[in-house]
């Protein structure tokens, strides 16, 4: 395989295209694909532009879809047309299938379109210049975090990984919430050492150099007794900027957001998107080779946030900001397909990279286009499906599984208003939708999915959330057969109730102290996990009616079965 | 042409004083603060020169009124000293605590102990040591004393600056970090302005009680020898000794005017000004208005000298730091050198706590038998005599304080009255008190108690007027609409509703309840010892005769008795309050 990428690699180089093609044809086409997404992007597009049909047509269905998709929109409509056709019947399908509805609509549409001899309004997605090769500034080799635990255990939150920032992109490290993102941007950002592995700044150990980084904060973390301008100007002081100086320079970064004429407001006489501006004008004034930014508009309203992306991607197009590269960490999957050159999807417990890939469109970027929504979907499906390696190339394999199962932080009514929304649209929808349609973050979402999941009441496939039978017999049922119907899908599915259960029927009245699951839980996991751990064993439970908790005296007792809701629910049925 | 148009508008409208140049007017508004820059200036050499005369055994307190503005000043600059050093102390205290691990595994629980330690009974100690330091001058006895008052203002203020920086967010030290500021940088611009208020707030508790053990220090005589100092105390307690009620007047309302002069001047400006440091992203609706604050902020002098003289060596100041800090190799961690420095102070610090020890131990053994049966007695009748106390002052300040915190046109009148009675610092009345007593014929078991409540009972009503004014209003709504009857609504919303600021107060006032025993049990007035079983009563007269083994003993066992039932007790309830009975938005 090494083989063929170092091959393929110099042939490319030299503009010999029949020798790279002839090497491509030599070889199965899983080894032909992987080989070609080794190059850089620009020379994947020239090299598949002039791939014969036959060879295009084999080659496609061993790509990544979104990966395909892409490549074969680099092409004329009536080409694609041409390498669809070619195609084996159920692997032309199979890539079809893969694709999201919006985007299989809008695409199906244009093939028609073209077939019947039409000019498609949208006839190839517009690209993305490739950056050119250059150092990356940061790179990290198989850095990893741990932290140790009061009694001496170690628990660890970032597994090895590697990462590197490239000058010129912009990437984004997307993850569940508690999945250590926050953590690799710290370490990165030369705040937090990692606990093995080192990190490079154009080649040198991060301890020798001083970093010359900014880093914009989810909650923006200004000083309330210092003014806008001085806010901005407490970096540039610790640089020994003069003040003269240091005041051009602040007011330079204010009126590159938009802030001019607030220099001498307090923080808390501001909106949050304006406090959010002079967290990017605080950032931006001290010239920063890199800009990390942890979920910079999370805190955010939706018009607002989107406004500060829009303009914050104007300043970076049109290099109005000398930062070389930007890292943006966030749970917002569109935020990241939107701003985004580069995407690393991390998974949890501890953080390892599920897949790493570039997005190739052009800026501004349309979030209603069929390529945005494919790379949206991709997303949701690596997210939600940690068991599918969806094989993009640099995927680090996931070795370390918990022992323990890790409950999803999630209610048990939250589970019952999604599965209400998939009965009411035919059991099955793309996740994309359904967080449209509550409204929910992905953060919020996921929990919620994988909860239903573990429970049998639904399955994630593909980027889509499907309903069971289970599931169907849950949302439909009134609110004591819902009881029954989730005690028994806990009692089978949720480890860590079931034993808290049997722990309880040992005990002859049926008591334990919570301090004792809170004790077996702190062996395996963080402190705050094993909160947030109780904290959902003890909504389920209680909602399953399984046990019953006193808060007074912090113990758990067993609900025995002759209770008067059990009983009231015998006599319904 | 227009210039002249402008200017003919304005002096048409101007009256004739505006006529004149600005700077003129302006400076009137800054004479204010010139006499007050004067007169502290006068207050600091008078200082000095009293320190250092020649000690004077036999002090002659004159109950001239005229006399009183000297005392005050005596009074107000021990406590203005005294402050000064507690405040350089929190600040080092609280950062060493909160930035070194090591050390803060020792220094918290220390100043948790120290806290609960009732000052007054160091008083003795203290005062022969420094009397013996400086035998020829003054300044001994001063010195005793400010130091007695640093022991009863600096640990709370240390524990509050420790605990605004732990609550620091950690963003907050990222940016710090990130953008390499010098440790300077970090104290001014991010570790004082957020434990300002915190800071502040508690000066204001630390002063007044400040006020409790400066008053004690001022009356304090032991045995043969006069301690006294010229001050409020001394002239408040020969008063009381030649019962004079008019110098008596005089003294109370000299006391009363500088405790409320200083609130107004001091006080109020400071929490005014401090009103920026809050730590909320939102501007609240009301904040604190303060006349002289606004003086100082209409001021010409004082910006002018600050963009002169103040600004200029702050920026150089500023660069310097940040320079020489940003010149420092990233590469941190203390080193070889700093480790070993760390095990030296261990050791030296074990080997110290391990003398004292032993020297203590000495001295306990020597107890006698009937001496250790005597003090367990005093602790027993002085503990039941503390909760006593705390009940009666609870019974008469919640039905009162609910009342006044629930009406609140009530609150509005009532309030700065009851602060400015509260103000009064307990010991100042002890002297009165017990001549009342004496007269109509009461002894001091009785009497003690009604010292006691002087100095605890405003604490606990304090609060419960805050926690009524707290309780929200739709819970009151709830009452009116179901028609809850007078007890039921005491039962179901007042009682819980101002459980976590009753503990609050019950906890203060039982601090000063214990440390008002050793005063209220034993007392001299007029030649003569009054005194009743108890354990402050041991204190003092072990004080009073030299009798060091009993003194520390009882004080031993003093501090331990606080210490337990703090632990036992209050902090439970205060857990509860802080969960259960917590009413949260």
């Amino acid at each position: 395989m090494a083989e063929l990428t170092q091959q393929l690699r110099e042939a490319v180089a030299e503009g010999h295209w029949d020798a790279a093609i002839e090497s491509l044809r030599a070889d199965k086409p899983s080894k032909a694909a992987t080989a070609i997404q080794a190059l850089p992007y620009e020379q994947q597009k020239r090299l598949f532009r002039r791939l014969p049909t036959d060879l295009a047509a084999r080659l496609v269905p061993a790509f990544p879809y979104y990966h395909a998709y892409v490549l074969l929109h680099s092409l004329p409509m009536a080409e694609i047309v041409a390498i669809l056709d070619a195609m084996h019947p159920t692997e032309r399908d199979d890539f079809l299938e893969a694709l999201p509805e919006e985007t299989w609509q809008i695409f199906t549409k244009a093939l028609d379109q073209a077939r019947q001899g039409m000019v498609p309004p949208e006839a190839a997605s517009p690209e993305a210049p490739a950056p050119a090769e250059l150092e990356p500034i940061i790179v990290a080799r198989q850095i990893e975090k741990s932290y140790m635990q009061p009694e001496g255990r170690q628990i660890q939150v970032v597994a090895p990984i590697d990462i590197s920032i490239e000058p010129g992109t912009i990437l984004a490290v997307l993850g569940p919430s508690g999945s250590g993102k926050s953590t690799v941007l710290r370490m990165l950002a030369g705040l937090l050492a990692p606990s093995k592995g080192t990190v490079l700044w154009h080649g040198k150990p991060l301890g020798e150099s001083h970093p010359n980084v900014a880093i914009v904060f989810q909650s923006f973390a200004l000083f309330p007794w210092l003014t806008v301008r001085e806010n901005v100007e407490a970096p540039l002081l610790a640089r020994g900027v003069t003040q003269a100086e240091r005041y051009r320079r602040a007011l330079k970064a204010l009126r590159s957001v938009g802030l001019k004429g607030f220099e001498s407001a307090y923080p808390k006489e501001l909106s949050g998107g304006m406090k959010q501006r002079v967290g990017f004008a605080r950032a931006l004034a001290v010239e920063p080779e890199i800009l990390f930014m942890d979920e910079p508009f999370s805190a955010l309203d939706v018009l607002t946030a989107e406004n500060l992306r829009r303009e914050l991607l104007a300043l970076w197009t049109e290099k109005k900001i000398t930062t070389r590269s930007i890292f943006i960490v966030t749970h917002n999957i569109e935020e990241a397909v939107l701003l985004a050159d580069r995407v690393v999807v991390l998974g949890s417990n501890p953080a390892t990279i599920r897949a790493d890939f570039r997005i190739p469109l052009a800026q501004p970027r349309d979030r209603k286009s069929a390529a945005f929504l494919l790379y949206v979907d991709y997303i949701y499906k690596v997210m939600t499906q940690p068991q599918l390696e969806l094989a993009p190339p640099k995927i680090a394999s996931a070795e370390a599984t918990p022992r323990w199962q890790m409950l999803p932080h999630t209610r048990p009514g939250s589970m019952a208003g999604l599965l209400e929304l998939l009965v009411d649209h035919g059991g099955e929808e793309d996740l994309y939708h359904v967080a449209g349609k509550l409204l929910l973050e992905t953060d919020d979402l996921l929990p919620i999915i994988e909860g239903a999941t573990m429970l049998g009441f639904a399955k994630a496939r593909e980027g889509d959330v499907q309903i069971t039978a289970e599931g169907k017999a849950f949302a439909q049922a009134n609110v004591d057969a819902r009881k029954a119907i989730f005690r028994d899908a806990v009692l089978v599915h949720a480890k860590l109730i079931e034993r808290m259960k049997s722990a309880l029927e040992s005990r002859s009245d049926h008591t334990m102290p919570l301090e004792f699951f809170h004790d077996i839980l702190d062996e395996h996991f963080t402190e705050a996990d094993v909160l947030k751990q109780l904290e959902t064993a003890l909504n389920w439970g209680r909602y399953a009616e399984i046990f019953s908790y006193d808060p007074e005296t912090d113990t758990i007792k067993l609900h025995t079965g002759n209770s008067l809701e059990t009983e009231n629910l015998a006599a319904e049925q | 042409m227009r210039p002249r148009a402008q200017h003919q508008q304005r002096s048409a409208r101007a009256p004739v004083w505006g006529l004149f140049p600005q700077f003129d007017a302006s400076l009137l508004k800054d004479l204010p603060i010139f006499l007050a820059a004067f007169s502290v200036f006068y207050a600091l050499i008078a200082m000095a020169r009293y320190w250092f005369a020649p000690f004077n055994s036999q002090v002659e307190i004159s109950l001239r009124p005229a006399a009183l503005p000297l005392y005050a000043m005596y009074s107000v600059m021990r406590i203005a000293i005294s402050y000064f050093i507690s405040l350089v102390f929190s600040i080092v205290y609280g950062y060493v605590a909160a930035y070194n691990r090591k050390a803060e595994r020792l220094m918290i629980p220390l100043l948790d102990t120290l806290q609960s330690i009732p000052v007054l009974s160091f008083l003795p100690g203290v005062m022969l040591a420094m009397v013996a330091l400086f035998p020829k001058r003054q300044l001994g006895i001063e010195l005793g004393s400010i130091i007695l008052i640093f022991t009863g203002q600096a640990w709370n203020m240390a524990f509050s600056f420790y605990s605004s920086l732990k609550a620091i967010p950690s963003e907050m030290h990222e940016v710090a970090a990130v953008y390499r500021w010098s440790p300077w940088q970090k104290l001014v611009e991010m570790e004082l302005p957020f434990a300002a208020i915190g800071l502040i707030w508690n000066s204001m508790v630390s002063v007044a009680a400040a006020w409790f053990y400066l008053i004690a220090c001022e009356m304090f005589t032991l045995g043969q020898h006069d301690f006294r100092l010229p001050g409020l105390g001394s002239y408040l307690q020969t008063a009381a000794n030649a019962a004079d009620t008019r110098a008596i007047l005089w003294g109370l309302a000299t006391m009363i005017g500088v405790i409320v002069a200083m609130d107004q001047l001091i006080w109020r400006p400071v929490i005014a000004w401090a009103d920026k440091f809050k730590f909320e992203q939102v501007e609240s609706a009301h904040a604190m208005h303060s006349p002289v604050l606004d003086l100082l902020r209409s001021s010409r002098l004082l910006p002018l000298m600050a963009r002169k003289f103040v600004d200029p060596a702050r920026e150089r100041l500023n660069l310097h730091l940040a320079a020489s800090w940003d010149r420092r190799s990233p590469d941190r961690g203390s080193g070889k050198a700093g480790r070993w420095v760390s095990y030296f102070m261990t050791a030296v610090s074990l080997l110290a706590v391990a003398y004292g020890v032993v020297k203590m131990s000495g001295l306990v053994f020597s107890v006698t038998g009937s001496e250790l049966r005597h003090i367990f007695v005093g602790g027993g009748v002085t503990l039941v005599r503390v909760e006593f106390t705390l009940l009666i002052a609870a019974l008469w300040t919640v039905p009162a304080g609910v009342t006044i915190g629930l009406n609140a046109k009530l609150a509005t009148v009532l309030q700065p009255v009851v602060q400015v009675v509260a103000s009064v610092p307990a010991t100042a009345l002890f002297p009165i008190i017990i001549l009342l007593l004496t007269r109509g014929g009461g002894g001091l078991a009785v009497g003690s108690i009604v010292l006691m409540l002087l100095g605890t009972q405003w604490y606990i009503l304090f609060n419960v007027i805050a926690g009524a004014m707290a309780l929200p209003t739709d819970l009151k709504e709830v009452c009116g609409v179901f028609g809850f009857g007078r007890w039921e609504k005491w039962r179901e919303l007042f009682l819980p509703g101002i459980f976590p600021y009753l503990i609050t107060g019950i906890v203060t006032a039982s601090g000063g309840a214990w440390n008002a025993s050793i005063l209220a049990e034993y007392f001299h007035l007029n030649g003569q010892v009054y005194s009743t079983t108890g354990l402050g009563a041991v204190v003092s007269e072990a004080a009073d005769k030299g009798n060091y083994p009993v003194l520390l003993v009882a004080t031993m066992l003093m501090a331990s008795i606080v210490l337990v039932v703090n632990r036992l007790v209050w902090r439970r309830l205060y857990n509860l309050a802080s969960t259960k009975f917590k009413l949260e938005a």
